[in-house]
């Protein structure tokens, strides 16, 4: 066997002790933090999902349950409904229908996208859904304020609310408040107040194929009681496309 | 044999060793203004006249005889796609979601800029269809984003006065964080090229400013009656030019 020469040797070794500290320097850091006992990472469920069919049966007997067309509203909310014209809805008009809605139908595709201190989720029909953002790292008062740039003049109030989340162990729980009032709560045309108040907690099941997902809304203000319904979403293995929504107007 | 024996580590360690991650951009940012650019240089920051200067002559016609509002998608809350984004600050604010193989751009604007979605692991389709956004791929050189995008539709529009380009549309995007004044922002050297409609390419630089607010969710027409307004308008206009040709 050839022998090295010393001061190849010595670069060698060198280069390996470099190698090997810079490894070690990087390494991942979960097992650092799973020795010291910390608490186990989020599992990943980042990807492109769609909701199933009302009526599927998943392994388990897991289907969906309730409807946003079940919803128990207080008599000044009913007599605002039966005044609404169907023709208003904003489905019709390719705004947004907030997610009350938009997550409760068959077939939403959604992109789950997390990053630095936020998940994205991410809408295939970007007219009627938009996007959310569900900050991680802040409660509702941690919001940014528009004072921090004074040429913008955000509302408090938007489409989709403030999400803020949070994880149980693999449930991601959202909660979203300051939604504006121009969504339905569902094709009835059934209207909510600013005090629209959703909590979402999502989960991955069965392998991390689908997404169980549990909508709660409560308004004290428009809804008699809350109201609770759960979707599956199946995770595509697919890249998200370019739903374009064209209005019945 | 102590050598080999740290050979042996060593191969193990780098083949297990993380790879060097990318640079983390998520954040929310707004096309940079006037005063936070000192020192920074802006290519074309007139980017109407510049492309008008590159349109072969039945683009430029094209240009000149297209009716304002009616065949703008972008002027009634539907798509009007990304490669006219650099000449408007309203269309050029964005937030980034960088993720292990791709990275997203959602505009604020979302209705008519929609979301682009730059993928890093793959080659462009071979049968791509076109779209308002096209398809985007992109790799990191270092510090730098190199985005190729492809695919586009022939729909939209280069500029906010309505110069055509055609699916051969070829976008070139180098894009990396610089600090400059105190601010971070991303800068982005775009290239776009287009033998069918353009006589040479033309290139642009722009910056944007790193926000220290989150990005709103912003619908187009935020209230629903100046929407079905402006829609209205803008039929009425397609209307009476259609009775005009007859």
């Amino acid at each position: 066997m050839q022998r090295f020469r010393p001061q190849a040797r010595r670069a060698l070794c060198c280069f390996s002790l470099t190698a090997l500290l810079f490894t070690f320097a990087v390494w991942p850091q979960d097992a650092a933090a799973q020795r010291a006992g910390s608490a186990p990472a989020p599992p990943d469920i980042s990807g492109v999902y769609e909701s199933i069919a009302n009526g599927r049966v998943l392994p388990g007997g897991l289907k969906n349950s309730g409807s946003p067309g079940e919803i128990a509203l207080l008599p000044s909310a009913l007599e605002q409904m039966k005044a609404v014209n169907p023709k208003d809805d904003p489905w019709r008009m390719c705004q947004p229908i907030g997610q009350f809605r938009m997550m409760a139908r068959e077939h939403t595709i959604i992109e789950l996208d997390p990053a630095t201190g936020r998940m994205g989720m991410l809408f295939e029909d970007v007219a009627h859904g938009l996007i959310r953002f569900i900050y991680l790292n802040r409660g509702h008062s941690g919001r940014p304020t528009v004072g921090a740039d004074p040429n913008l003049t955000f509302s408090p109030f938007s489409w989709l609310g403030d999400s803020v989340g949070r994880w149980e162990g693999d449930t991601l729980v959202v909660d979203t408040i300051a939604f504006n009032t121009e969504t339905w709560l569902n094709d009835a045309g059934a209207r909510h107040s600013e005090a629209l108040h959703q909590i979402e907690r999502i989960r991955p099941i069965l392998g991390g194929k689908f997404l169980e997902y549990k909508m709660t809304a409560e308004d004290p203000q428009a809804l008699a009681k809350p109201y609770t319904y759960t979707r599956y979403f199946e995770k595509l293995d697919a890249e998200i496309g370019d739903d374009i929504c064209l209005d019945e107007e | 044999m102590r050598l080999y024996l740290l050979w042996i580590g060593t191969l193990f360690a780098m083949a297990n060793a993380p790879a060097a991650a990318a640079p983390d951009w998520t954040g929310f940012y707004m096309l940079a203004g006037a005063r936070d650019l000192a020192g920074l240089k802006v290519v074309t920051p007139n980017l109407n006249k510049t492309v008008v200067d590159h349109l072969q002559p039945w683009a430029k016609l094209k240009m000149e005889t297209s009716n304002g509002d009616a065949d703008d998608t972008g002027a009634v809350c539907m798509a009007a796609g990304i490669l006219r984004a650099p000449g408007s600050p309203f269309s050029s604010a964005f937030s980034v979601l960088p993720s292990r193989d791709k990275v997203i751009m959602p505009y604020w604007e979302i209705n008519t800029s929609r979301v682009r979605r730059i993928y890093l692991n793959r080659q462009h389709p071979k049968n791509l269809t076109p779209t308002w956004n096209g398809d985007s791929i992109g790799r990191w050189e270092d510090d730098t984003l190199v985005v190729d995008t492809i695919g586009f539709n022939d729909k939209s529009w280069l500029t906010g006065n309505m110069a055509p380009h055609t699916e051969e549309t070829h976008l070139i995007e180098r894009m990396r964080q610089v600090e400059a004044n105190g601010n971070t922002f991303i800068e982005v050297v775009g290239t776009v090229e287009d033998r069918k409609a353009l006589t040479s390419a033309y290139t642009y630089t722009r910056y944007y400013k790193k926000q220290k607010i989150e990005m709103d969710v912003h619908a187009c027409a935020e209230a629903v009656i100046w929407y079905k307004q402006w829609r209205n308008d803008a039929l009425k206009k397609e209307y009476d030019r259609a009775r005009e040709v007859k």
